[in-house]
């Protein structure tokens, strides 16, 4: 099975969200990354058919999905981000609706929806409305209407946002468990959660994808930059408004700072493994700013 | 499947409750007005309510006849032999009537009859009772039936009225059909329900109001771009939506219904309704029964119902929310309350008499008739098909809209 994306582009006007993006996407988990703004739920909601391309078209085994219509919905599962519920249903009678949505024969709904209820730990709230359930306990719904048709196309805008530590963990191992033989598309400025569970990594700026990589080669670009230095309080204060810090730990009176920069900062910095965040931040700089704390590091940039 | 859930997200809306149960109060308040203010006059003075009501039904019981002319020349007689006796009749300075127990006796019972037959032998237009059958010369007796033709070719003939030939002879054939002579009888519920049923544009706008976030509600909760990319969320999910909301509103507005023609027909009685609808107004043209003409509007109102249905549907499948669709819908409903017609012709008048408010009056005796080319269509007729077709077009529209809807920040 292959996604292909052709010159896709949505224009408002003058602007425009995604700019003549094309790809070809086979099963795997991608990791869809990108600042605010970068164009990564516009793309999604084409890839959902729910927004028109202004420009471009998606294909399913090289048919138009526009043509295949129901039956390209059919292999689709779409977690949009901070989409709403219906407050006056249960969980139960949320699932059994999205189920006929969906078209599941009526004596699969049944068990499947109990099945994935299950699987998010929301069987013991099944009966509950919604109105009354936590962020963390929609996004769960949210994952198990998505998984609801089995398909063979999981699109997930932000699935983990909203979450908290361990809820995130327990999100990434669903996404896993889910994610076999399927193409998995996972849109997030949570850098942390796609480095455990993506193979590749789409990362957009300006609508258009600036670097698409499998996970374990995606931070060769950067290898070499990024630096380690052990300095006082006054010389990371220093260090700081010089360099693009990524990183900045306190130890015994002295400050570990972690920096990406083009050649040695300093005599004594050390060259250290690039990771998935190094990477966002030397491509996003200040426009990451604001994502970064989520992801625990402390912001110079 | 989709259709239940469809409908049990429409019922489960707190709102919906809310606005049920107000329309509703309304609707009863509003229907219920009549009996509650129902009054009727006998010597000892004023009885209300229901004791009014049985009163005037057994008075009016006695003159359940049929309408011959030997019947209205005898009636027409007693009444001109009452006034030749000075000292039965009063003057005001304007007009001469009965006093004391020769109205009490001999007119109040039957008024309303007596002022039907005065006024079928007035001119159009022109406002009689009792006191003016003394004025008829019964010599030869009177010809009620052939007063009533000719009543209605001057009304024809009108110059204010501006009919084509085609349109009165539209009028004329429908007018043969009525029978004759005229049973008359009690029909007091009949005719609260027939002069009442534009108080049900409050139904109407209740339904509209609890059918609007049908589609714009999805987009204004942000559910739409999961049910849009689900396998039927373009195709029977769209179907399922709107027949939930016509379920929903038939059965909203047969509630509604009920409770308008219930509370009448409970508290005036059934009785009435196979008599002539010409027993309230000699001019009416329908050869219809008070039933048959209750039924008839009240389905072209189910026809209206439908079209706005239609129309609520369409603006919530092109709108991001539900209260746009309402400031829509709102004008639509209410300003053609606020316009008068100023005659039965003319684009004006008659684009008037199809908005929906209008169209709930039933405008029994106005000739009010919409020709195209060499057909001629009454105002239930035109109504009927207009709304009918108002209804096929916007279906489709609100499909095509919430298919084509774009999910957007």
């Amino acid at each position: 099975m292959e996604l292909q994306l052709q010159h896709l582009s949505k224009h408002y006007g003058t602007k425009y969200a995604v700019h003549d993006v094309s790809t070809t996407l086979s099963p795997g988990v991608y990791g869809l990354l990108g600042a605010n703004g970068a164009g990564k739920t516009t793309l999604m909601r084409m890839l959902c058919g729910v927004l028109a391309p202004t420009f471009g078209r998606i294909c399913l085994d090289g048919q138009s999905i526009e043509k295949l219509g129901e039956d390209y919905y059919a292999h689709l599962g779409y977690m949009p981000q901070d989409f709403g519920f219906y407050p006056d249903f249960t969980a139960r009678e949320f699932m059994r609706y999205m189920a006929a949505v969906k078209g599941l024969d009526k004596k699969e709904v049944k068990d499947r929806t109990e099945e994935l209820l299950k699987l998010v730990n929301l069987h013991h709230v099944a009966d509950k409305k919604i109105k009354f359930f936590s962020g963390g306990m929609k996004q769960r719904l949210g994952i198990a209407q998505a998984e609801l048709n089995s398909p063979d196309i999981l699109i997930l805008d932000e699935p983990t946002a909203g979450l908290d530590p361990k809820e995130r963990v327990r999100f990434r191992n669903l996404i896993s468990d889910f994610a076999k033989e399927k193409i998995v598309i996972l849109s997030t400025h949570i850098v942390s959660d796609v480095s455990y569970i993506a193979d590749t990594i789409l990362m957009m700026k300006d609508g258009t994808f600036l670097l698409q990589e499998p996970m374990a080669a995606v931070t060769d670009c950067i290898r070499g930059k990024v630096w380690e230095l052990l300095v006082s309080d006054r010389e990371a204060a220093e260090y700081s408004s010089r360099f693009s810090v990524v990183n900045l730990h306190h130890e015994n009176g002295k400050v570990r700072l972690r920096m990406i920069h083009e050649t040695i900062p300093a005599a004594d910095a050390i060259t250290v493994q690039p990771s998935l965040e190094d990477l966002f931040l030397y491509y996003f700089g200040e426009e990451a700013g604001t994502e970064r704390s989520e992801s625990g590091y402390v912001s110079k940039i | 499947m989709l259709v239940k859930y469809e409908f049990l997200k429409i019922l489960r809306k707190k709102s919906t409750r809310i606005v049920m149960a107000v329309s509703l109060l309304v609707t009863a308040f509003l229907f219920g007005l009549p009996i509650l203010q129902f009054q009727t006059y006998h010597q000892e003075g004023v009885i209300k309510g229901f004791e009014g009501i049985n009163y005037e039904k057994e008075q009016t019981a006695k003159y359940a006849v049929s309408l011959t002319d030997t019947y209205i020349t005898e009636a027409i007689r007693e009444v001109q032999q009452l006034f030749d006796n000075p000292d039965y009749v009063g003057y005001d300075g304007h007009e001469r009537f009965l006093i004391e127990n020769a109205y009490w006796d001999n007119i109040a019972p039957k008024e309303a009859l007596l002022g039907m037959i005065a006024k079928n032998f007035a001119n159009p237009n022109e406002s009689v009772g009792y006191n003016s059958l003394p004025e008829l010369d019964i010599s030869e007796g009177v010809n009620f039936y052939r007063a009533r033709q000719e009543k209605i070719e001057k009304l024809l003939n009108a110059s204010s009225n501006g009919m084509s030939e085609k349109q009165k002879t539209y009028w004329q054939n429908m007018n043969s059909k009525v029978d004759e002579p005229f049973q008359y009888g009690y029909y007091k519920g009949w005719e609260v329900i027939i002069s009442s049923f534009e108080l049900l544009t409050f139904a109407l706008f209740a339904v509209c109001i609890v059918i609007a976030p049908v589609f714009s509600g999805e987009y204004q909760a942000g559910t739409d771009a999961v049910i849009l990319s689900a396998k039927y969320g373009k195709t029977k999910l769209t179907t399922a939506k709107i027949i939930a909301s016509y379920l929903f509103g038939v059965l909203a507005f047969t509630l509604h219904v009920i409770i308008a023609l219930g509370l009448p027909l409970a508290a005036f009685g059934f009785e009435g309704w196979d008599l002539p609808l010409q027993i309230a107004n000699t001019t009416i043209p329908y050869p219809l029964t008070f039933l048959q003409a209750a039924l008839i509007q009240l389905s072209v109102v189910y026809l209206v119902l439908s079209a706005l249905i239609g129309l609520t549907l369409l603006l919530s499948a092109k709108m991001k929310s539900p209260y746009l669709v309402l400031t829509v819908l709102a004008p639509v409903l209410f300003i053609p309350l606020f316009l008068s017609p100023n005659g039965t012709t003319g684009v004006y008048n008659l684009t008037l008499f199809l908005l929906p408010y209008r169209a709930t009056v039933p405008e029994l005796g106005n000739y009010i008739s919409y020709q195209f080319g060499g057909i001629v269509f009454d105002a239930f007729t035109m109504r009927a098909i207009l709304y009918a077709v108002l209804t096929m077009i916007m279906l489709p529209i609100a499909r095509i809209g919430f298919k084509k809807h774009q999910v957007s920040a």
